[in-house]
């Protein structure tokens, strides 16, 4: 339970950050709230010479509306979404997941980067991410580059991330009138991993059917997923109990979960269908409010 | 009959010293040019070891070292726990080798060094894996490691209705919230250790026998001990590693455990199966009983494997007056780390038995089960087939059910469940106590040492009673065995009853010098002489109590349960001290709760432990207990200070009523602890 030794690095401007990083490669590994990785460490499962630590950076923890997107700084702590006045308003659909997830000791520490770029299957804003077709701005040497959230995550704990660069900023659409959107989350006890979680953004057309969907899975697949097939199902149509419960099947369906000490993968099949299915109907249900 | 409702609270304990972070654990000792260790362990269940090179290992300890635990020196010899593994491993996390550096984190670098190579072989992890595979060790015939028969054997009468079920507990780690850890300092030929447990003359003896010292050669002394369950009782082949290395170096050396190795290597409790049939008459009357148990005692005799199945035998019809009973009873080895004693240590399992037995009766009858269990207890007392003597359990029964409001509460809601039982303390072979007054002070000095108890608290208020002396002059200090010559060890409920009959033994006996010395007694008489005097107290009489619980519960609709209500009524003899009464009960409904729904230690087929961090293990939260309605009888106990046992019984009381209730509410029979939200939905 203690961590090989490593140098340790607390830059305060992302230039030196990346400087460090490119300096030392993958012996290096950047840390923000340390909430996954100190654990990792102490455990001696991973071990780097170089920890560069972040979280000093300036203005990487920041949240604000700017033209199109809500843009969330990569260090802002999870318990900073959660007290966010404009998170808590017009985002519910992260603020949900941000009151979820671990417990508050963890959230004072967490960030929103480091709960994406960890590639944890079983971390919640990715699932979020990809539901509202988030953007991610990678900061390199070369400059800044946006990618879709949904090609960000690429297995389990890997990320599209390439050698020096570093997650800077989450970029969500800021959501159109009629839309709605929900995170449905169970575990068995508060710091469990999930069962399974469910994030829907659903925007809606003048005459209430679904113009666009956006379904993102936690805990159900290798790494967070997107409900493809399901969300084309309900785009076009108006959701009743039919059309929820069919699109909760085609999720179902999709879903790879894996047998574990929190469930069998019927398990967590049957706990995905009755979730997505109320998350279907949730997010609806706030669009319908104008 | 007394009830007490605890509102009016007496806090007179003095464990403030936890609170203010001024306690002295082990890990607090701190002594120049000390070593830390860090033990190098198996990660295959089985597997063979082809190589080894590196730190300290079995080749180095020499012949005269024994191997550890009980039955060192008896039995079939293979089944033995070794020091360190030695040609074979046999559960993950056994000790292979050690190394030894400065401070913990050069010393666990220093695992790098060690190179072992293994060859994997297929482990037995399971109880029915055990029974149908050859043996794990060469030397031995079968997996069987012992084998007990309580009762008389009967043919099944011909009765109108037969009831059988295959029950279960799952193993379950200890999780005190400090791990096991010592401190060894060999000097001047004597060996001088500080350790975190239960019974520093255990420790002392299983070290002199394990190293071949004499045992005025070995000097152990208890340091501040944060919770132990049980599993910090005897010693550990880490504990004779930490004291061999200090011989071998000349210098102190430390071993503090991690979490994981905790879950992975300190020996877990329960992991007993029980196989019941029971006969009873067409109005519910249990004319005969027969049993069959397994306990998983893991891979070495070195736990309590053994010794647990006649004793969970002997408890298995309950407070219930059945007339016939007969059971078997098998301890089978197996790959994984040996099993021990955890709160309650074979208690619970019987009474989960029996009780799933009564609930299943009442459900065939369609009676209510305290019905059910009314009419199968006596009026008198009773002495079991299987060797209980209980006394009358109807009269307590029946306040119990008025106590609880459990007819009220079956009424309300759905999700309810009660429990009985009989709790036996384990009073074998008594307790030593030692007090020296000195300079207008009284020192104490325990066999069995308390590992977060409070035992000053009830030493210092019959002291106070027996000999008018104010509490503040009394000191009560953690184990030494240089200061006790014997002593047996804090568990099985007996704290309260041995330490506390041999406390009033000396005051008795200082009273009656004082009285010789001065004519009559006083306080200022008796301080103002010097005396010593020590007893080693034997009880070894059966005085058993009784207690009830009541359980209700609802369930979501992924299965997960909450507790609304967790209820107990026992009979603690005289409560020494309320405010420590509802503390014992207390964390122990917390741990019965967190046995049923949350914890559990589980292998995979290839014997890996699954649940190797504390989060998966399941200990319970805070969100996950409800306010504890707890009600007390004091039916004096026949010592002179009206003690009985206590420190099990919400560990027994709590796992059968509340699965009970979770059974209730989900409709759903259930055979196993823990129950996972899994088995309670559609």
């Amino acid at each position: 339970m203690h961590p090989s030794s490593f140098e340790y690095f607390a830059p305060t401007k992302m230039k030196e950050a990346l400087e460090l990083l490119s300096k030392y490669g993958e012996e290096a590994k950047i840390m923000a709230g340390g909430q996954s990785l100190i654990p990792l460490l102490k455990l001696r499962i991973a071990a780097y010479s170089y920890i560069i630590d972040i979280s000093r950076v300036e203005g990487l923890n920041k949240i604000r509306e700017t033209g199109d997107f809500l843009e969330i700084g990569a260090l802002t702590t999870v318990n900073e979404l959660e007290e966010n006045e404009l998170v808590k308003e017009k985002y519910r659909i992260l603020h949900e997941a941000a009151v979820q997830i671990a417990d508050p000791l963890v959230r004072n520490r967490g960030t929103v980067g480091g709960n994406i770029s960890h590639g944890d299957p079983s971390n919640d804003l990715p699932a979020v991410a990809i539901a509202t077709k988030a953007k991610l701005e990678i900061v390199g040497k070369k400059g800044k580059r946006l990618v879709d959230a949904d090609s960000f995550i690429t297995d389990s704990f890997t990320t599209s991330l390439e050698e020096g660069e570093i997650l800077g900023k989450i970029l969500l659409p800021i959501p159109k009138v009629s839309s709605g959107g929900c995170y449905i989350k169970q575990k068995k006890s508060a710091g469990d991993f999930s069962v399974a979680a469910v994030a829907v953004n659903l925007v809606l057309a003048e005459d209430e059917t679904i113009k666009s969907a956006g379904i993102g899975l936690t805990s159900v697949a290798p790494k967070p997923t997107r409900a493809n097939k399901a969300e084309r199902y309900i785009e076009g149509k108006k959701i009743y109990d039919s059309v929820a419960r069919e699109a909760a099947r085609i999720i179902v369906s999709e879903a790879e979960p894996s047998t574990d000490f929190y469930g069998s993968a019927d398990y967590k099949r049957k706990v995905l269908g009755r979730i997505a299915e109320e998350a279907i109907n949730l997010a609806f249900e706030r669009g319908l409010v104008r | 009959m007394p009830t007490i409702n605890w509102n009016d609270r007496e806090l007179e304990y003095d464990s403030s010293r936890f609170v203010k972070g001024t306690g002295h654990f082990v890990d607090d000792i701190k002594i120049q040019g000390m070593l830390f260790m860090t033990v190098l362990r198996s990660p295959y269940a089985r597997a063979r070891i082809i190589s080894l090179k590196g730190g300290i290992s079995s080749k180095d300890l020499g012949a005269k070292i024994a191997s550890v635990g009980e039955g060192a020196s008896e039995g079939e010899a293979s089944s033995v726990e070794p020091i360190f593994a030695s040609g074979f491993v046999n559960y993950v996390g056994q000790p292979v080798a050690a190394v030894f550096a400065e401070d913990r984190y050069k010393s666990e670098d220093l695992l790098d060094s060690v190179e072992v190579d293994y060859e994997p072989l297929k482990p037995v992890v399971t109880i029915d894996e055990a029974l149908s595979s050859p043996p794990i060790h060469k030397g031995m015939k079968s997996n069987i490691l012992s084998e007990a028969v309580k009762g008389q054997d009967f043919s099944d009468p011909s009765s109108p209705i037969v009831l059988e079920d295959t029950l279960e507990n799952n193993r379950i780690s200890t999780n005190p919230i400090e791990p096991r850890g010592l401190v060894a300092s060999f000097e001047g030929g004597v060996l001088n250790v500080w350790a975190s447990t239960q019974a520093v003359h255990s420790v002392k003896n299983g070290l002199a026998e394990t190293l071949g010292l004499s045992k005025d050669k070995v000097r152990v002394m208890q340091a501040d001990t944060g919770g132990a369950f049980g599993s910090k009782g005897g010693i550990y082949p880490e504990y004779a590693i930490a004291s061999f290395a200090s011989m071998k170096y000349g210098k102190p050396v430390k071993w503090i455990e991690t979490r994981r190795e905790h879950l992975t290597s300190t020996n877990p409790g329960r992991g007993v199966r029980g196989k019941m049939k029971i006969f009873s008459e067409k109005n519910g009357k249990i004319t005969g009983m027969k049993g069959e148990i397994m306990v998983d005692a893991g891979a070495y005799g070195s736990g309590s494997g053994g010794f647990s199945v006649p004793f969970i035998e002997s408890m298995m019809t309950g407070a219930y007056a059945i007339e016939k009973a007969f059971v078997t009873g098998k301890a089978l080895l197996t790959n994984k780390v040996p099993q021990g004693p955890y709160r309650g240590a074979g208690r619970p399992e019987a009474s989960f038995f029996i009780e799933r037995m009564l609930d299943l009766l009442a459900d065939e009858m369609k009676m209510d089960p305290a019905d059910v269990r009314l009419l199968n207890m006596s009026d008198k007392p009773f002495n079991s087939p299987l060797g209980m003597k209980i006394d009358a359990a109807r009269p307590f029964f029946e306040t119990a059910v008025r106590e609880l409001e459990y007819r009220r509460e079956a009424k309300l809601a759905k999700g309810v469940g009660l429990s009985f039982f009989v709790l036996v303390p384990g009073t074998y072979t008594g307790e030593s106590a030692r007090m020296i007054v000195k300079d207008g002070k009284i020192g104490v000095w325990l066999g069995g040492n308390s590992h977060g108890q409070g035992h000053e608290t009830f030493i210092r208020k019959l002291i106070n009673e027996e000999l008018d002396v104010s509490k503040e002059l009394v000191t009560v200090y953690r184990g030494d065995t240089s200061v006790t010559k014997d002593g047996e060890g804090a568990w099985g409920s007996r704290s309260a009853i041995l330490i506390g009959a041999a406390i009033v033994a000396i005051c008795k006996k200082l009273r009656t010098e004082v009285e010789k010395e001065f004519g009559s007694y006083s306080s200022e008489s008796l301080l103002s002489r010097d005396h010593d005097e020590y007893v080693f107290d034997e009880k070894p009489f059966s005085l058993t109590s009784f207690g009830a619980n009541l359980a209700t519960v609802e369930i979501g609709r992924f299965g997960n349960v909450r507790v609304k209500k967790c209820n107990a009524y026992y009979d603690v003899g005289r409560a020494l001290n309320r405010e420590m009464v509802l503390g014992q009960i207390h964390g122990g409904m917390a741990q019965g709760i967190g046995q049923t729904l949350h914890e559990g230690l589980f292998y995979s087929e290839d014997g890996q432990l699954i649940t190797s961090s504390i989060s998966d293990a399941g200990v319970p939260l805070a969100e996950d207990l409800p306010n504890f309605g707890v009600k007390i009888a004091e039916n004096r106990s026949s010592l002179p200070h009206g003690a009985k046992g206590l420190g099990e019984a919400p560990t027994i009381g709590v796992p059968t009523a509340l699965i009970r209730a979770v059974e209730k509410a989900s409709g759903k029979r259930l055979r196993k602890t823990p129950v996972m939200p899994e088995d309670l939905i559609a």
